[in-house]
């Protein structure tokens, strides 16, 4: 039951039509069976004795009737056809919307801390898989376990001694399956292990490759590498015997039905409480009865496999997503409340009672050590996680209670990573403001310095940017998340200082693009050099997800505390230069 | 067949050879014979029982014993060849997995260091991920699917030809036409046009889906997911509406294949009536009839297990030429004659060099006819704006790349005549990008040197200045990394890496100043990491910002892959040249602070 709920992502019933119809399409396919069975008894009655003649004629109507029949299997096989597809991509389509819906209520923090690849691939590829789970192997296997079902019940009625002994092992091979399946579950769970395993030394090697070759250990670390393969190799070869030393017995057991019933036929024959007539039908069915079951065994693995990709994303569509509906104010100051908050709930905290005013239009200068939460804090304003303890308020009102993207609407973020649209640079800015104008879009290009580099590219504004942007310099991608801000014109504006890596004169352009940005603007930046921010009004200084100060940069410095620390530090290493 | 393309080609990657599956295949074919017997049993029980049809009490019991006894050892004898016969198999499949696996990491290991930046090993990492499964799944099920119906099939129509050639023909007739039907319908010119459209269509779907959720957070933060979400939406639905015209296309085609498959005896039987109508008192001919009766429905059944097979080989063929296209990526060459150099100055004669892969960035940031020399024991800095080619120059000396034209020399010596092993021994680099290996902090550093004795791990922690953060770990030097372990700062991460090169301690450093993740403490401490560092080496430093950087004794100052101007730091200043401009510039930024003008009430 668990495995129909994952393959079908919650949506079980959607299975029950294509079930149902298949089951019927196989209680179809028992006419010809009864047709053909017609036939055998015929030439036996025709050739049981030299007298006896062939009925030649009846003969001829039963293969008429057969031919007729196809027609009826035809018409009978469409429509378990049409569900099974159809069910499966209705179940495909309707699940992707549904994920890509709930893909869209997530918190940011969560979309930014989860691989998009990994994100795009569950959404198209683990789909794919329970479409080809539901449309192909699920009815194939319905109709497996089917067809010796209904077997099993008609030939009960013709004599319930020989379908006894007919099925009899079945119960027995059943049974076996299920004590032996704890064994195989061992096994798995180690050979997934060691799969793993094998997995992890591969991105090892592949990610450190820079590393690997320049301190010469091609040879140890491909040593190590070549061992994880080998293993994963040992061990599936042993996973492989061992599974087929246990479901061969198996099936044995179970096909030994047709040998048990041979035998209990010839004693009743022998008896006379058989007629030979439906020996003969337990000898047709009997024959064949034991090839779906054991196609079945063998489609239930590959089912498991499918199935592990809707457990994926049922995992996902249980995360849960943001709330809130309350239209955030205009403007107003930002308040945090004793606001504790943990990334996950067995860590430490991240930020630990922080109570802090953000008055309005004012400039607060976010430092620390790397680790103490700065970048944290920021996250927390545009609710990209909401705290575990505590509240944030805008305009007094709480940031839980709010819509999250109408909150978003009021703030801007120039933050490191610039994600650009597959789309032209003049429509990455109009990201920024919906439908403004191309002399809006090249207004705020200029206040952001980026209209002078737009115009000097062979196609301008309608410049096409590539996957991710990577076509642009850092310097540049952020100038032009800049421009997108000054089109927002939200009146929050955050900032992760992080021009460290950029040359000068591109240093020099984001610099002026910032001081144009944050006028009239409540401005919250988490600041590096300190050198920068010594003119907020007020800067915070934070270290293990504390507040341990807070004052003007002249404050501080007279408070002769952590800041002043770091503030001496660092003029020492403005100083410093290279040289042997 | 087309598909042998893919697998013999898989077999060659890996080193296999086709012993295995052969051994595979015969044993296969003898399990397919014995699991004929049972069948053998039931048409043997059947002309027993006929002999007796009147009478079944005058039957012999011990023959319809022996049969059902032979039926019990036929399956016997049928399944343990056929655990054989999918051991051997899957120990084939397994063991080309595994060369697959170790052939790829063993060219990778060979490539050159600029074909290896993160981009390209995600590449490579997506393709072992995302093909390797795929052609696991093949290999180690479908290949002895495969080997199994083809032997089952061909005993089968061995045994019905030899029992009477009208009826086998009959059914492989059906069989054929029902597979006919079915590759009519699935490779007509409309129905390839109906393929193209497919894939199109899923091509479109990937993209879009991609766009979605990469770009999912950037829309967040401007409130436009319902627009994006309804463009998404809307893609969805019409791929979804794509393929139900589709399964409608193929549905006559698909169901009408099942039909005649399902129906085989409605083929078989005719041809037996009529065979009898002429002979109505061959015995031996209605016993044939019946044989025919029991076995052929049995001709279907395997067909159904390669069914889709077509499908996956075309997935396998294209992951075969991913892989391929990672093997074609040509290794370092190493020299016939490879030569050490006895000093340890560092010259660029006339060096050319282009990127040969544009399509990685669309600005190519190339250098001609680049000279200048690093002399030893002493610091050169390449500066320049961005795209100027400094970082370029840089990494060509640990040959990321070969130069197009000219040369580089250690000591007199072109670092192209000297073994890998050698010039790895002989220059260190330290990048922005660092790299930990999942193992404790102890084996990271010794990475650096794997002979070294604990003192001289410790030492070269101290000189990185790790060690006090290391001390402060609950395992100290053994926290290993990552899960289960420590996650370190970025600025602790590079000062591992910088204590490694001090382990190394190689006479020349290649070295991008690396200040992306400094705080103001890690800054500092890195920065004393470094003095140790570059202590009595030949260091090339690629510099960002100008400061640090006045005091080496040569600056070459890169523009547009030209050098512009070399000196010293005050020589530079004087010349009035590109590199005073980016000194005025520098030092503009350099006093910048976030400040608000005073609000207009």
């Amino acid at each position: 039951m668990k495995l129909i709920t994952n393959l079908t992502v919650g949506h079980p019933r959607k299975l029950l039509k294509p079930f149902l119809l298949t089951v019927l399409s196989n209680l179809l396919n028992i006419v010809p069976f009864g047709l053909v069975l017609r036939g055998v008894y015929l030439i036996f009655e025709g050739l049981s004795s030299p007298e006896a003649t062939l009925d030649i004629r009846g003969l001829w109507w039963v293969c008429a009737a057969l031919g007729a029949y196809m027609i009826v299997i035809f018409l009978g096989e469409i429509p378990p056809y049409r569900a099974s597809y159809r069910g499966a991509y209705e179940v495909a389509a309707e699940g992707r919307i549904h994920l890509a819906e709930h893909l869209r209520k997530l918190p940011l923090g969560f979309l930014l801390g989860r691989d998009p690849g990994d994100l795009a691939n569950m959404m198209m590829g683990d789909f794919a898989l329970l479409e080809q789970g539901i449309s192909h192997i699920a009815p194939q296997l319905a109709g497996a376990l089917v067809a010796p079902i209904i077997a099993l019940l008609g030939l009960s009625f013709l004599d319930w001694r020989m379908a006894l002994a007919l099925f009899m092992p079945l119960p027995v091979g059943v049974f076996l399956l299920g004590i032996t399946a704890g064994i195989m579950r061992i096994k798995g769970l180690r050979h997934m292990r060691i799969k793993i395993d094998a997995a992890n030394r591969l991105q090892e090697y592949l990610n450190g490759i820079r590393v690997v070759k320049a301190y010469n250990l091609v040879g140890p670390r491909f040593a190590r590498l070549e061992k994880a393969f080998r293993d994963f190799m040992k061990e599936s070869i042993r996973l492989e015997a061992i599974g087929g030393s246990i479901i061969l017995p198996i099936i044995a057991c179970i096909r030994t039905g047709l040998t048990i019933m041979i035998v209990t036929g010839s004693y009743l024959l022998l008896e006379g409480t058989l007629s030979p007539f439906v020996f003969l039908a337990f000898l047709l069915v009997g024959s064949r009865i034991f090839d779906p079951l054991t196609a079945a065994l063998i489609n239930f693995a590959l089912l498991r496999y499918f199935e592990l990709a809707g457990e994926r994303i049922l995992a996902l569509q249980s995360e849960p997503v943001m709330r809130g509906n309350a239209n955030p104010p205009e403007e107003g100051d930002i308040t945090f409340e004793k606001v504790t908050f943990h990334y996950h709930s067995k860590e430490e905290p991240a930020l630990r009672n922080i109570s802090l005013q953000v008055p309005r239009g004012s400039l607060t200068a976010l430092v620390g050590p790397s680790g103490s939460g700065k970048s944290t804090l920021l996250k927390l304003i545009p609710r990209f996680y909401d705290p575990q303890e505590g509240q944030i308020l805008l305009g007094g009102k709480k940031l839980a209670h709010m819509e999250p993207e109408g909150l978003l609407r009021k703030v801007s973020m120039v933050f490191q990573e610039v994600y650009l649209f597959q789309d032209t640079l003049g429509n990455n800015i109009r990201f920024g403001k919906e439908g403004a104008s191309q002399k809006e879009v090249e207004e705020a290009a200029r206040k952001a310095c980026c209209h002078d580099f737009i115009m000097k590219l062979p196609q301008g504004y309608d410049t096409p940017v590539g996957e991710g942007g990577c076509t642009l310099s850092g310097g540049e991608k952020q100038r032009i998340s800049i421009a997108r801000a000054f089109l927002k014109n939200a009146p929050i504006v955050l900032l992760d200082e992080a021009t460290a890596s950029l040359d000068p004169e591109n240093e020099l352009e984001v610099q002026r693009a910032i001081d144009t940005l944050i006028e009239g603007r409540t401005v919250v930046v988490v600041a590096h050099r300190l050198k920068t921010i010594r003119r907020a009004d007020t800067i915070v200084v934070l270290e293990n997800g504390e507040m341990v100060e807070q004052g003007t940069h002249e404050e501080l410095l007279k408070r002769d505390g952590r800041y002043k620390d770091l503030w001496n530090i660092q003029q020492q290493s403005a100083g410093w230069s290279l040289a042997s | 067949m087309k598909n042998e393309k893919g697998l013999s080609r898989l077999l060659e990657i890996a080193g296999e050879r086709k012993g295995l599956l052969l051994l595979s295949g015969v044993l296969a074919t003898v399990s397919a014979a014995f699991f004929l017997v049972p069948y053998l049993a039931a048409y043997n029980v059947l002309a027993e029982l006929l002999k007796y049809w009147k009478d079944p009490r005058n039957l012999e019991g011990a023959i319809l014993l022996k049969w059902g006894f032979y039926a019990f050892l036929g399956l016997l004898g049928g399944l343990f060849t056929l655990f054989l016969s999918t051991m051997a198999s899957h120990t084939a499949a397994f063991r080309i997995l595994y060369g697959l696996r170790v052939r790829l990491a063993e060219h990778v290991g060979k490539l050159h260091l600029g074909y290896l930046t993160s981009t390209s090993t995600g590449a490579v990492k997506k393709t072992l991920e995302q093909n390797v499964e795929k052609i696991e799944l093949f290999i180690a099920h479908q290949i002895p699917d495969f080997v199994n119906v083809v032997a089952t099939v061909a005993i089968l129509f061995f045994i019905m030809f030899s029992m009477n050639f009208w009826m086998a023909l009959a059914t492989i007739g059906a069989v054929i036409l029902g597979f006919l039907i079915q590759s009519s319908m699935m490779f007509g010119t409309r129905a390839n046009t109906m393929m193209k459209a497919y894939y199109d269509s899923l091509e479109r779907i990937n993209a879009s889906a991609i766009q979605y959720v990469r770009g999912m957070s950037a829309v967040k933060i401007f409130g436009r997911t319902v627009f994006s979400f309804r463009k998404f939406h809307r893609d969805i639905q019409e791929y979804s509406d794509m393929v139900t015209r589709f399964t409608d296309q193929f549905q006559t085609g698909f169901v009408l294949f099942r039909t005649v498959l399902v129906s085989l005896l409605a083929f078989v039987l005719p041809v037996g009536v009529l065979l009898l109508s002429r002979d109505p008192h061959n015995v031996a001919l209605g016993l044939t009839v019946i044989f025919f009766l029991i076995l052929a429905p049995g001709a279907s059944a395997p067909l159904y297990k390669i069914m889709y097979l077509s499908a996956t080989m075309r997935d396998i063929n294209e992951g075969v030429s991913r892989i391929d296209a990672i093997f074609r990526q040509p290794p370092v060459k190493e020299p016939e004659n490879p030569r050490k150099p006895s000093r340890y100055d560092v010259t660029f004669e006339k060096v050319s060099f282009s990127y040969n892969a544009p399509e990685t960035s669309t600005r190519i940031a190339a250098l001609s006819e680049v000279s200048f020399s690093a002399p030893q024991g002493a610091v050169t800095a390449l500066v320049g704006p961005s795209g100027s080619g400094k970082s370029t120059a840089a990494n060509l000396i640990p040959r990321f790349w070969d130069v197009d034209q000219g040369a580089i020399r250690i000591g007199g010596v072109d670092i192209r005549d000297m073994a890998t092993e050698d010039l790895m021994d002989t220059v260190s680099f330290v990048f922005q990008d660092t790299f930990l290996f999942y193992d404790s902090l102890y084996e990271n550093i010794r990475v650096g040197r794997p002979e070294a004795t604990p003192e001289e791990v410790y030492a070269a922690a101290k000189a990185a200045q790790c060690h006090d953060f290391i001390s402060r770990l609950p395992k100290g030097y053994d926290t290993p990394i990552g899960q289960g372990g420590v996650y370190l700062s970025g600025g602790e991460e590079q000062r591992v890496s910088v204590a490694r090169a001090i382990l190394k301690n190689a006479p020349v450093l290649v070295l991008d100043e690396a200040t992306a993740f400094a705080d103001p403490e890690n800054e500092h401490h890195m920065q004393q990491a470094l003095k140790e560092l570059i202590r009595n080496k030949t260091v090339i430093v690629i510099a960002h910002r100008l400061h640090s950087i006045r005091e080496a004794r040569n600056i070459v100052v890169l523009s547009e892959g030209k050098v512009a101007e070399e000196g010293s730091h005050e020589e530079l200043l004087r010349r009035e040249g590109l590199y005073k401009k980016m000194w005025e510039i520098y030092s503009d930024t350099a006093a910048w602070s976030f400040r608000k003008k005073e609000r207009v009430a």
